[in-house]
């Protein structure tokens, strides 16, 4: 009674002409940048975080949310029109999508695609309502250790699924956490790898490194790449026939499942629960002979699973304050920034803005599908848009972006040089997801740690005696191994890297 | 692929090294308990190790298959160049204020990435510079910075 009263009251505060206004044009923005091959989800995110300063915190979060689910809608447009995904999570798009608009089937594939999502996302948030509140009432009980393992299990997760070897992905995470520890220490308020320079006491800003790496490295890998011809394809029947729906239910219910619950892992990603959406579908399929050659279980399946992971992945942050992948970690950085640390206490402070966010999701889920079946049109005609134009526009909200937060030409300068390791790092093929990750949750997981150990007088028998401690420490272990022993799939370990 | 992972290893090598010899600098235990430098003193540590680690394994494998990571000529000018623009830019920034900067930094981005049309050009650019700083100090309420002409 007490969550729908907080749901009815979240629903009046999303529903306020303003806020509708925010969800729209987060929306609007998220589609654009889904739909625009070259930026991702996290990088734009990161670059309309200066959109939202001006805005009361409600206001902002709502936008940044519509534009972080928007993106991973429009992600779908350019792998059915141009075999180019949008997004990583779209990439199984490409294998029936692409082939259905070859086959003159573009519209019927975009209008599954809009409708998987729609439902997929819709069901995660109900979900999300029901199990959020006691989940976070169970994560106030946790004191500094359970928090300290919780985000180790995090770490762990997104390092052990990012690349090809776990062990470049540990370097990676260490190197993020290593670029947490610039500045001020959080503890003892002494500064650390400062170097005098007093830009840096404030430690190295979030958003522009996030800038560089994603935003600024993928306009330079753009560069490089050739020119994707747009298919034409027939956009006017963009409803399924009868037979396509009977075809798509089982997997959108399914899709719908594998979503969900991936979701709630943290650091599973947005890649893994389409990949095994549609190795699902293929598998209870009387005919798998017909994936890969225009399937349309192959895009509603992977489709519905993405939306409604990107819905429940918002559980861990919100109610644990893990981020689930990057793009969550930049939501997670928003926050942040609005002063605003995620998590049970979240809940317990602030359940109007917390609410009024999961009551937009709703909201911006049925934008999203109005958005996206009759103006699909309008947005594949945005593919043609000539990637000169798309570059400039992404560096100069890049630079905007960057300098913005702190009115800094510094920070500027950081995002050039992420920039260029982003790029390198993307070259060598070593996984840039452990870094952000351990950037974002570097100072949390260090002061849990030393928390932890000054209520224990620094004996490190406080993570074993606990219970729910070692349990979790134990999970972490186990993740590992599973690293280890290559437990994932080999194609969602190549497409994560 | 071989060697430019080799050149990454011995990149990361170095900072870790020189973070174990700062965090060294601070104090890792003290009588509250763990100090500033405890963190980062093991972190830079379990880097090290694992970096040489993956150096080692570098150094002693062959390369069965030749990877260009490298971009072609024109790939690799357009790259430095867009580099070289953006850190001209963020020079530039303050002192020319952000209409002027953005109003050559986009006209001459576009003009490098092989945009010819002279509408397009001179359209987006003053969009991009006089109408986004518009946008973002009246509207978005975000001060972005005016030079020593006042623009």
């Amino acid at each position: 009674m007490d969550t729908l009263n907080h749901l009815m009251a979240g629903l009046a505060a999303a529903a306020t002409l303003q806020n509708l206004g925010f969800a729209l044009i987060g929306c609007l923005l998220g589609t654009l940048i889904g739909v625009l091959p070259g930026l991702g989800p996290t990088a734009g995110t990161a670059i309309l975080i200066p959109l939202t300063f001006s805005l009361d915190p409600t206001g902002a979060l709502i936008m940044l949310s519509a534009i972080y689910y928007g993106a991973m809608y429009g992600g779908t447009i350019t792998s059915v029109l141009i075999n180019v995904p949008g997004e990583a999570a779209s990439v199984i798009t490409c294998f029936d999508g692409y082939q259905m608009a070859k086959q003159g089937r573009g519209g019927t594939a975009l209008g599954i695609a809009a409708i998987g999502s729609f439902i997929g996302g819709m069901v995660a948030t109900i979900a999300l309502i029901v199990v959020a509140p006691p989940l976070a009432r169970l994560a106030l009980s946790f004191g500094p250790p359970e928090f300290f393992a919780l985000m180790l299990v995090g770490l762990c997760l997104i390092t052990g699924l990012a690349g090809q070897s776990l062990v470049t992905g540990i370097v990676m995470a260490v190197l993020g956490l290593l670029i947490a520890m610039v500045g001020i220490d959080p503890v003892r308020g002494a500064p650390r790898f400062t170097f005098g320079v007093p830009s840096l006491y404030d430690g190295v800003g979030f958003i522009p490194v996030v800038m560089g790496l994603f935003g600024i490295a993928e306009i330079l890998i753009t560069i490089e790449r050739p020119y994707h011809e747009v298919i034409k394809t027939r956009l006017t029947s963009l409803l399924p026939s009868r037979e396509e729906w009977r075809r798509s239910i089982g997997a959108i219910v399914r899709g719908t499942g594998i979503g969900f619950f991936l979701g709630l892992i943290p650091g599973v990603g947005a890649i893994i629960p389409t990949f095994v959406a549609y190795v699902v579908e293929k598998r209870v399929s009387k005919t798998p002979e017909k994936f890969g050659q225009g399937a349309i279980e192959g895009v509603a399946a992977p489709e519905t699973a993405n939306n409604a992971y990107a819905n429940a992945a918002m559980i861990p942050l919100l109610t644990l304050g893990i981020p689930s992948s990057p793009t969550i970690a930049v939501l997670m950085g928003a926050f942040i920034i609005n002063g605003l640390t995620p998590g049970p206490f979240l809940f317990k402070e602030r359940p109007d803005l917390v609410w009024a966010v999961i009551a937009s999701f709703m909201i911006g889920n049925v934008m999203l599908l109005i958005l996206n079946l009759p103006f699909v049109g309008l947005w594949a005609r945005l593919l043609r848009l000539p990637y000169q134009y798309v570059c400039v526009g992404t560096l100069l909200f890049c630079v905007i972006g960057a300098y913005s937060l702190q009115q800094s030409v510094f920070d500027v300068g950081v995002m050039i040089a992420c920039g260029v390791i982003g790029y390198g790092l993307r070259k060598l093929d070593l996984p840039v997801a452990p870094l952000v990750l351990g950037l974002i949750l570097g100072p949390f997981i260090e002061k849990s740690l030393r928390t932890s150990l000054e209520m224990s007088g620094g004996d490190f028998s406080i993570f074993y005696t606990r219970p729910l401690c070692l349990g979790l420490l134990l999970l972490a272990a186990a993740v590992l191994i599973g690293s280890i022993l290559q437990l994932a799939p080999r194609e969602v370990r190549e497409t994560n890297s | 692929m071989r060697r430019g992972r080799i050149v990454a290893c011995v990149v990361l090598a170095g900072i870790f090294l020189a973070a174990l010899v700062t965090s060294l600098g601070y104090s890792l235990i003290d009588a509250l308990g763990p100090g500033p430098g405890f963190f980062p003193f093991w972190l830079s540590l379990i880097g090290l190790t694992l970096t040489l680690a993956i150096l080692i394994e570098s150094v002693r494998s062959r390369e069965t298959t030749t990877v260009n990571i490298l971009p072609d000529r024109q790939a690799a000018l357009q790259g430095g160049g867009v580099l070289v623009a953006l850190a001209a830019a963020a020079a530039l920034f303050e002192p020319l204020g952000f209409r002027l900067t953005m109003l050559l930094f986009i006209a001459g981005m576009l003009w490098m990435l092989g945009a010819r049309s002279p509408f397009g050009i001179a359209f987006t650019a003053v969009a991009g510079s006089f109408g986004v700083f518009h946008v973002f100090l009246y509207w978005l309420k975000v001060p972005l910075p005016t030079g020593a002409f006042g623009i």
